[in-house]
Parts: structure tokens; sequence; C-alpha cells
């Protein structure tokens, strides 16, 4: 991720100048949704933006699909290339950081709405300081933060040493990544008090709000909005913008404890909205994008995975232990790690992925690119389980078919194959299960899109930052684990189909 | 060219290759012997005895095509099989031999009817096969139903309707009893007399060569020479 943004002021960069990637990026391909608007937002907002984004499509007609995550994190993403049309970023240094890059066309900024810094502690704490001033004189031991790049994170550090608390508190202070994990420390009496959003603790009943960082001498969390330089749709993004800033989602953002001072949500007497029907995440289109990732990456590394199971069970051939070693690489390397790898091979700046780009085979940020980051994952367990099959079938069966006038190939096909058939489908379904649970190669070679490339554990992850996400959690969750479950079950009674084969020929 | 009953010095001394014209000089390092030989049988019908790991299956290997450490030359009549020197090594499937080892390896998930028809014969030929080799009523079942002498027929079967040019039997009869042992080598001879193929035969049994060689060897650690018992 790039260095920290720094908060200077900036020459504004010239309105809309699209790069040439940009024009090569085939994520905006007019066949591909084309009535959907792409928003990149901050993971706060979660929540309320797509009820805002529904009042919208009512009056505009046009759908928006969300990208929730930390902006610090959605910022590079855009830079990079990620198809966004409008981004939403928690504070302004990381829009700043994007304008001063042309990642956003600087006039287009424009507040969106705004939120407040609260100190919060465990439900039920004896004691909980009263006003900023007295927390550096209570007997605290643990303080929870967001992250220091996360904007809640820099937020909170403003605030306490704008209440000069700072240099007393900041040897006690924990950072969690996430606005939601900090809440979940306190929530948890992990830390005796944290500093978050106002709109995150009043959805969270574990922890009670001990003061607001209110007034002047305190910062106010402001989320602006932005349209890319490389949108297409640079109407539709304009007018979304607008309608954010009109009465109709101030109502909305304010219902749900947003804006400048609170009006409107004193408390826990406005009821949450009903928003795990609206948060926008389908747990079931996550699933589905699961099996889609899965299966595809399954099929895509058939051959290579069989070609290269056979080969290394059965030839001998100098760099043959390089050739494994290269192979297995991703099972021991962090799938972080391999992602990274990925993108830098894969992604739009590269060669290769240029050239990718330009023949329509988008990787990064795409369904491929998840597909992709599964398969190169899963592929060890793959070609492992079926060099081990190819281990097991009697070379000598191979022989007596050549002997008989047939040579290798069809004997391949007529012998090695279908021998070791259900071998080979047990590595497919290990390989199935493996691509169902990545995580880490998919979050950075293709991001956190959903419908696109949100599957079930990218999914669970949003919804850790999610104060409503509870029920589709667990749903998403169950239905990971029966998965799993379901394809182990497979291998399990694949791998015995293929033991009784290889016992057929010693006899009774 | 048929075998029928000739006996060795028929012809005087040996001419240049033997009487089906199989010419083998090899070398092939093994664990803990050499196997050595340079051998030219006379008979149409050949046994090799032996005690086991004399090399007896390695150099049935070395015939087939399947003996990747073997040196030296390997020819049959004019048509050379093996040559490193001249870096020639025909590979097994254009061989052509009727390859039947000890384990009879048939396919295991293929009925007994598709390992007999798996070189290509027609139908009707594997019918009769089957019903020569007494194996009619088990044809549809799969190898793991068959105790260990059916399956060593049907192994005989399945090179046999391969259409060889050179039987090479391993151990065939170790799993039948003494008097099936008789009538199937009977068959196995009948046929070889009728199509005219050569047979090589290894065995530690001298029994087995008395049923279908007419001339035998002894390979000894790796050293083969010729037996004074022959036919």
């Amino acid at each position: 991720m790039g260095q920290p943004p720094s908060a200077e002021g900036t020459p504004k960069a010239s309105p809309a100048v699209p790069t040439a990637q940009a024009e090569l990026w085939p994520g905006r391909a007019p066949e591909q949704t084309p009535e959907a608007l792409v928003v990149f937002a901050a993971s706060s907002l979660q929540d309320v933006l797509p009820l805002v984004a529904r009042a919208w499509q009512a009056e505009a007609g046009v759908s928006v699909r969300f990208s929730f995550d930390a902006t610090s994190r959605l910022a590079p993403q855009i830079l990079r290339g990620a198809p966004a049309d409008v981004f939403i970023s928690a504070d302004d240094v990381w829009m700043r950081w994007l304008e001063e890059r042309g990642g956003v066309d600087g006039t287009s900024i424009r507040p969106v709405t705004a939120n407040q810094l609260v100190f919060v502690v465990p439900r039920g704490a004896s004691n909980p300081p009263e006003d900023p001033g007295s927390i550096a004189r209570s007997d605290l031991a643990r303080i929870a933060l967001a992250g220091e790049n996360v904007p809640a994170g820099r937020y909170a550090r403003a605030a306490l040493e704008s209440a000069g608390a700072w240099g007393t508190l900041e040897p006690l202070v924990i950072r969690g990544g996430t606005v939601r994990a900090t809440l979940e420390w306190v929530a948890r009496g992990e830390a005796d008090g944290g500093i978050v959003y106002r709109t995150d603790a009043l959805a969270e009943d574990r922890v009670s709000i001990a003061f607001a960082f209110e007034g002047g001498d305190y910062p106010t969390p402001t989320y602006s909005g932005a349209v890319t330089t490389r949108t297409e749709r640079r109407e539709a993004a304009d007018a979304f913008l607008g309608f954010m800033s009109g009465p109709e989602a101030a109502a909305l953002f304010s219902a749900s404890g947003f804006g400048p001072d609170g009006d409107g949500a004193t408390g826990a007497q406005v009821p949450p909205p009903a928003l795990d029907a609206a948060s926008g995440l389908d747990p079931w289109s996550a699933v589905r994008l699961s099996l889609i990732v899965a299966f595809a990456a399954v099929l895509l590394g058939l051959v290579p995975a069989v070609a290269l199971g056979w080969v290394l069970a059965r030839r001998d051939f100098p760099g043959k232990s390089f050739v494994s070693m290269i192979v297995m690489a991703p099972l021991v390397v962090p799938p972080v790690v391999t992602g990274f790898l990925l993108l830098s091979v894969l992604g739009r700046e590269s060669a290769l992925g240029g050239l990718l780009a330009s023949l329509g085979l988008a990787i990064p940020f795409t369904l491929l690119g998840a597909t992709l980051a599964a398969l190169v994952v899963g592929f060890p367990l793959y070609v492992m389980a079926i060099r081990a099959v190819f281990d097991t079938v009697d070379q000598r069966f191979e022989e007596v078919s050549w002997t008989l006038g047939v040579p290798k190939a069809p004997t391949f096909r007529r012998i090695s194959l279908p021998l070791a058939l259900p071998g080979i489908a047990a590595g497919a379904v290990l390989a199935f299960a493996r691509a169902l649970g990545e995580f880490g190669a998919t979050v950075v070679l293709a991001g956190n899109m959903e419908g696109e490339t949100r599957t079930i554990a990218l999914a669970v992850y949003s919804l850790l930052e999610s104060p409503s996400g509870q029920g589709a959690t667990w749903t998403l969750v169950i239905a990971s684990v029966m998965l799993s479950l379901l394809a182990l079950l497979g291998f399990e009674r694949l791998s015995r189909w293929q033991r009784r084969r290889m016992e057929d020929h010693h006899g009774r | 060219m048929a075998g029928k009953g000739t006996t060795r010095g028929a012809d005087g001394p040996a001419p240049d290759v033997g009487r089906w014209g199989l010419h083998v000089q090899v070398r092939v390092p093994l664990d803990a012997i050499d196997l050595d030989v340079d051998w030219r049988p006379e008979s149409d019908h050949v046994a090799i005895l032996g005690p086991s790991g004399s090399g007896k299956s390695t150099l049935l290997r070395v015939l087939a095509g399947l003996e990747p450490r073997a040196e030296g030359r390997v020819s049959l009549g004019d048509e050379v099989w093996l040559d490193s020197d001249a870096g020639i090594d025909m590979p097994a499937w254009e061989r052509r031999v009727g390859w039947v080892p000890q384990e009879a390896l048939l396919f295991p998930h293929l009925s007994l009817r598709e390992n007999l028809a798996y070189a290509g014969a027609d139908p009707t030929q594997v019918e009769k096969m089957a019903e020569s080799l007494f194996l009619s009523d088990l044809i549809d079942r799969r190898p793991r139903f068959l105790s260990g002498g059916e399956r060593q027929r049907v192994a005989l079967g399945r090179a046999l309707l391969a259409g060889p040019r050179v039987l090479l039997l391993d151990e065939p009869f170790s799993a039948l009893d003494r008097p099936l042992r008789s009538e199937i080598a009977a068959m196995v001879r009948a046929f070889a007399r009728d199509s005219g193929t050569p047979i090589v035969l290894v065995s530690h049994d001298e029994h087995d060569a008395e049923l279908l060689a007419d001339e035998r060897w002894v390979l000894v650690a790796g050293k083969l020479t010729a037996d004074g018992a022959s036919a």
C-alpha cells in the first residue's frame, strides 16, 4: 500500500483526464452491467449508503454497486485501476492523496456527510470518564484506536492531541485495524475504552458512549465524495453525488446517526433501520460467487494439474525439484504475498497485464482475477493429489498396453487416465475446497467488490466491519462450513474409490 | 515360416542368425548382478530356466522394449530393435511382442471382454478365444472377480489376440493346476504352430519347459548357457 498520504495543499488536478490505462481497462466494457454505477465507499457507510442508493435508484433509475472497505485500502485500489465511478472517503486526506495522483477529479470533490467521534466504554463500566479532559486522569489501562492510516485512527489521535491527553495516553493505546475491530475490543472488554464513530457506537449495544468529542476544538470526521477520473459514467456519477448532498439523503444519513452535530440521533432512541435487508450485502450472492469462482478455478486448472501431476510422478528430468518447488510454493507463501506477486505480474502496469487487458482479459478486480487467485492458491493441493494418484497406478499396466501395440498417448487416455480418475476427482475436490476458502490473494488481486469478487470469505470479512452484519455473517459462516465439510467428504469417498480400484489387481 | 518339429542340428552349424533370426547381445546393469548375454536361439520355441533373481524377467523386458537400461543390440531377422551405438531403440508398441507378465496385469477398470479386445480384436475372435481358454462364463466380469489362474489365461488370450510376432511368457502357468496347464499349453502350442509365432518362455519350472519348448537355456547370475537337456 502507498505511503501515508500528506495533508498538504495540492494543485488541483485538471478535470477528468482519462489515462491511457484507463481506456485499456475493460472492466468498463459496456456489456458489463451497463446500468450499475460502481461506488467505492468507506466501510463505516456500509449500512446507510445502500438506503441512499435505493432512494436514488427510485428517482434516477440507475442502480448502484458498492465496494466497502477501509478508505485507506480503497484509495490505492482506485489508483491501481479498480473500476470505480465514485469514491467516498472517510476523510479529506485520502481524497487529496488520490486527487494528487490523478485518481479523482478534483473539481468534483464535495462533502457528503459527517460523523462524530465518541469515547466508548464497555457497557456497565464503573466510573467512565465524563469529558475529554478527564481521560488522562482516569484509571484506564488500555485504550483502543483504529489503525494509524485508517481515518478513524487519525481522527482519534488528533482529538486526543487537542484534549492535551495524547502524551499521557500514548503508551496505553492499542491499534485495531478498522473502527469495527476497535469497537469489538471494547465490547469484549479487551480494552477499557476506545474512540470510534458515533454511528458505529450506536449500533453496538455492548458498549456505552461516555462522551462525544464535541465543539470546535475537535476534528469533525467528514466524508467527501468525488468522481473518479476514469469513469465513463460522468453524468450518473455527478447525479449520485448531487443526490447525496440533497435533503432526502440528508434525512437518511441523519436517521442513521450521521450528520455534523448528531441531531435526530441522540442516544439509543433512534432505532437502527432494518439494516440486514438493506445493507446491500446479499449473503447468497457471495455464496453463488464463491461456487462460480471455485468451479471455474478447478476447471481451468484441470489440464495443467493432470499434466504436471503426471510429469512429476512419472518423469525424471533436470530441474524437476525446482519445478516441484515452484508449483508447491503457494502452499507456504502467505496468500497475500501470492496475490501481490500476481498483481505485479498481471496488473495493468505490467507488460503481460497490459497485453491481456488489450485483449479484453482484465485480471485485477474482476471475476477472472478472483478465479485466478483461487486457482493459484489451490493448485499445489491439486497437483499434489494427482501426483500421488499416478504414483499408485502401477506403471506396468501402461507397459502391457504398449506391448499390445498401443502407443504412449492413447495408452495414457485408455489406461492411465481412467485408472487415476477417482484420484484426479479427489484432487479437484480438494482444490475446490481450498478455492472456496481463499481470501488473502483474492483481496489483493481482485479487491472486494460485491457481485464481482466478493466471495464468502471476503463477505464475512466485510461484515466484520459492519455494525449490523450479524445475521448475514452467520448465514455465510454456516454456508461456508457446510460447503467445506461437503467437499472434504467428497474427497474422502473419492480417495477410497481410488484405493479400491488399485487393490483390484492384487487378487481377492 | 512355421516351426514344425525341427530339431537342432538338422541344418548343421548355426548360420549367422538363428532359425527365426533373433539375436540378443545386451548388458543390463541390475542391482546385484549384471545381465550379460549373447544369445541366438535356434528353435522356434525356447525356454529359459533359472532361479528367481537370475534376470529372466529382465531379459523378457529387454525383448519387449521395456528396459531403458539395456545396452547393446537386439535384432529380429534384419530388423534392428535395439542398437545403443546407433541410437536405435524401437518402442514397445512397434515391436508387437506378446508379453504375458507373471502377475497377468489385467486392466482393472475393464471387463474381461474389454481386456481381451484391447488390441483391437473383433468380437467373434474374442468370443472364440474366451471359449478356448474356458473363460466364456466370466467374460463380462471385472478382473477383481477372477482367480489367479483365470487371470493368467486372460492375459495369455489378450496377448495372443494382439497378433504378436513373438510370444514372451513369464512363468505363464504358475497359477494353473497340472491338468489345466497341459491343456492351455497345448492350446498355446497350437496357436503358435498355426500362426508361426515363436515363443520365448522363462520359468523356474522344468515342467513348463517340457510342455512348450524345443530348446532350453539356463540363466544363472546373468549368464545364459545352453542346457544339455535340450529336446
